[in-house]
């Protein structure tokens, strides 16, 4: 049974089987290293960790790879003057050293791919703009391309996405074609907090799969609009208005707008409907407090930890442990204060285990590795 | 035939130190100086610093002698008043070199002092600034934004509505004017009050002027003077770091004659905002895109040789002759963005420099519209990762080479920049202020130059050949 049939099984099932199904939930091994600094051998390693895994040979050879990187916001707002990588977004070493390491392991081609924030223009120019030397990403991997999902971009339709299950607030979704035109699907995120969310990690970085031509607060009322140049909030997370109708509209306009009601169950629908096959959480170097200088509060840490594993919630659940919070807490303990649990959400979906028990760490132990994001 | 045997040219004797004076202008490194004591020349050693204007409670002739003899130029600032032109006259008479007019003066008083061949420098208020006037020595003005990135009350950097931090820059003003002479140019304005100002910030203040040829009169706010003045290690350690920025710029002089190099044009003049901050210039400037600013009375082909776009923001201003112009520019294949019909810009009625809040509507019309013809093109330089900072690109006359000027107005260093620069250049060389020059590894990209430059403090420059 595929996992896209075991969650389409389980969200047909009644509660009471869904509870029971919820125990044999995908529960994978999650690898754990130390990594204190972004100028050591992080090749060396990300192979440990993918060995520790099983290799990335047998998913990644003569794969098209996509990689979806965390840039979130602006690359023009730092906090506190500091390279992007080093606080909010995935750190350009870590996606040349990963790219590097796919290309070894037999990929055919790497796609790395990200909603940039409020433009339809080349990721390759905003990758640029955030301190990437694509110079540099070259030289390490020959294979690598680039696609900016936040509108059509190369593609010439929308990809759409159905729920399985029928969803929580949208049964399905329209992704730019780089979510569908790939064998494998990597989640590079970045280990930290999320001020909605509680903590944004492989599954909620996510979210940013979502074009902002269709889920754009300045999206067209019928159809997309391919020129976006504004951010999500008014579709997304306070459902003040519907996406183009060109997309599926939401399931019940009179549910709760809450962003913590909605967003948790965003992102679960999203993991349900475009799977993650690897995820990777960088946590050399982030922020703790939110999820980018536009949120008060937060301050720069060091936590020195790379998590990786095959299962999205798996490797959510064990990153949200290393942060020293309860990965099954429920809403009103932190991490999840003012939002419903989104690791708990997509358990129930039937995408994975959040039962530490049932989780394998490999490589390091999660004691050792712990940084308490909690001031 | 008759041949007339000439000796050396003869000049009335008042006017020697006049034409001499005249001649020196244009390598004045010019400074604001709150001291009369002659041992406070000793801190202008180690500076490229050679013209201080003094304001009158420090005019003194053994001050000026003793500057004199270090090659110094001493200045007096004069305000308007009922007495100026009586105030004006003093300083030549106790040895100063000159006067500074610094705000708006009746046209009667700046003719009587060139009539007494006074050197006279003006610097009144941007609207106040004379054009025409071709006998003016220097063209400035005392009005002018505190350069840096607007800080809102809790601390964080303003954001721009493309989120980007926006900055307070000079750079499209002093830009016009130095396309609109050949003059040089100065802007005096002073240090906010009661703020504290961290060194890097004059830095700025320098880089903000000299990367578009100009100088900055540079001041120093009251607390740093004085700390200064008392040679205070840390105020001394600062002086350091500002006389470096300065003599980085000296010690590059050429750069300042090299004229803005990059295919798009802006037509604009004064009545149409081109001596606003904040205006359709700095709004370029932000998306760090080359641009070559043509005052509406300089418009002819020549003007637009190196062009490929043009955005000519007062349409109604052109003469029929400077309409044909642009109409060549066009059937041989350039872009132009015109106003619209009507629109008019939105000049503000109370004086200030900036354009009003309440008229940011109407300027973003046109904004949209000279930002989606720029877009992603690359009209001479395109700059990533570097929303803290303002760049020019220029290029001498002749040659095959181009200086990409660039400042960082943020608090802290920028590292990761990448320039594509059109064109192919073999070496390209990074010159920052206290350091060896570094050469930068150059790659191919579309159209052109790529180099990456690890890290950025305030100010730098790459050389491309």
């Amino acid at each position: 049974m595929t996992r896209r049939e075991l969650m389409k099984t389980i969200a047909a099932a009644p509660l009471a089987g869904r509870l029971i199904m919820a125990e044999k939930t995908p529960a994978m091994p999650v690898s754990v290293a130390s990594c204190p600094s972004y100028d050591g051998d992080l090749t060396g390693t990300l192979a440990t960790m993918f060995d520790q895994l099983g290799g990335l040979g047998r998913v990644v050879k003569n794969k098209t790879v996509t990689i979806k990187v965390n840039l979130t916001g602006s690359p023009g707002l730092k906090f506190r003057g500091k390279p992007l990588g080093l606080t909010h977004y995935t750190h350009p070493k870590m996606a040349a050293a990963t790219a590097y390491l796919l290309e070894r392991s037999g990929a055919r081609r790497v796609r790395f791919v990200e909603s940039a924030w409020a433009t339809a223009g080349p990721l390759e120019e905003y990758l640029l703009d955030s301190g990437w030397s694509l110079h540099t990403l070259f030289s390490a991997s020959k294979i690598v391309e680039f696609e900016n999902t936040n509108a059509l971009g190369k593609g010439k339709r929308y990809s759409r996405f159905q729920v399985p299950g029928g969803g929580h607030i949208y049964p399905a979704f329209d992704l730019n074609h780089a979510y569908e035109d790939t064998d494998v699907f990597m989640s590079m995120a970045k280990l930290k907090n999320h001020a909605t969310c509680g903590v944004t990690l492989s599954m909620k970085n996510c979210f940013g799969n979502t074009p902002a031509s269709i889920y754009g607060d300045d999206a067209g009322e019928h159809e997309p609009n391919e020129n976006p140049s504004q951010g999500r909030a008014a579709v997304c997370h306070e459902g003040k208005r519907q996406p183009a109708k060109s997309a599926p509209s939401e399931l019940d306009p009179n549910s709760s707008r809450d962003p913590g009601y909605r967003m948790p169950r965003i992102v679960a629908d999203l993991n349900a409907a475009r799977p993650v096959d690897i995820a990777l959480i960088d946590g050399i170097e982030t922020i703790a407090g939110g999820e980018g200088p536009w949120i008060r509060g937060l301050r720069p840490v060091k936590p020195g930890v790379i998590i990786a594993g095959f299962n999205a919630v798996n490797t959510d659940t064990v990153a949200t442990s290393v942060m020293g919070y309860d990965p099954r807490a429920d809403k009103g303990k932190a991490p999840f204060t003012n939002c419903d649990n989104t690791l708990k959400l997509a358990e129930a979906m039937g995408l994975g285990s959040t039962d530490l028990s049932r989780i394998e760490v490999r490589g390091s132990r999660i004691a050792d590795v712990q940084f308490k994001f909690s001031a | 035939m008759r041949c007339e045997q000439r000796g050396p040219r003869r000049y009335p004797k008042y006017m020697l130190p006049l034409l001499l004076i005249v001649a020196a202008i244009p390598d004045w490194v010019p400074a604001r100086w709150h001291s009369a004591d002659v041992k406070s020349l000793q801190l202008l050693n180690e500076t490229p610093i050679n013209c201080l204007l003094l304001e009158r409670t420090e005019w003194s002739a053994g001050f000026a002698k003793a500057a004199k003899e270090r090659g110094i130029a001493t200045l007096g600032v004069v305000r308007p008043g009922a007495d100026a032109l009586e105030q004006a006259r003093k300083p030549t008479t106790l040895g100063l070199d000159g006067v500074v007019l610094e705000g708006d003066f009746e046209s009667s008083v700046v003719k009587a002092l060139q009539d007494s061949k006074i050197p006279t420098i003006e610097l009144p208020s941007r609207a106040g600034m004379r054009f025409s006037d071709t006998s003016t020595l220097v063209y400035g003005s005392h009005q002018g934004l505190w350069p840096g990135i607007q800080v809102e009350e809790n601390g964080s950097a303003k954001s721009a509505p493309s989120g980007a931090p926006w900055i307070d820059t000079n750079t499209g003003f002093l830009r016009f004017v130095r396309a609109a002479t050949d003059k040089p140019v100065w802007i005096a304005n002073v240090p906010p009050a009661n703020m504290v100002i961290p060194v890097q910030r004059y830095i700025q203040a320098i880089g903000d002027a000299a990367i578009t040829g100009s100088h900055w009169v540079l001041a120093l706010d009251g607390d740093f003077n004085k700390r200064l003045l008392a040679r205070e290690p840390g105020a001394l350690a600062d002086w350091k770091r500002i006389g470096g920025a300065l003599s980085f710029y000296e010690s590059h002089k050429e750069w300042r004659s090299m004229h803005p190099h990059g295919q798009l044009a802006l037509i604009q003049d004064a009545d149409s905002g081109a001596l606003l901050s904040g205006s359709v210039l700095d709004m370029i400037a932000v998306k760090n895109a080359p641009v070559q600013p043509v005052p509406t009375a300089k418009l002819k082909v020549e003007a637009m040789k190196d062009a490929k776009m043009a955005v000519d923001v007062d349409p109604q201003a052109l003469s029929p002759a400077q309409k044909d112009v642009l109409k060549a520019f066009t059937r041989a294949g350039g872009t132009l963005l015109s106003a619209p019909p009507g629109w008019t810009f939105p000049m503000p009625k109370d004086g200030s420099i900036t354009v009003a809040k309440d008229d940011f509507k109407k300027l973003d019309e046109i904004w949209k519209e000279v930002n989606g013809m720029v877009g992603h093109t690359n009209l001479g330089a395109r700059l990533f990762n570097v929303s803290s900072m303002l760049s020019t690109l220029v290029a001498p006359a002749e040659g095959k080479q181009v200086v990409l000027q660039l400042v960082n107005y943020s608090d802290f260093p920028v590292e990761s920049i990448t320039a594509h620069v059109l064109g192919t250049y073999k070496h390209a060389r990074l010159y920052v202020p206290g350091a060896e020059p570094k050469d930068l590894a150059v790659y191919e990209v579309e159209g052109g130059t790529g180099v990456d430059i690890d890290k950025l403090d305030v100010i730098g420059s790459i050389i491309l050949e």
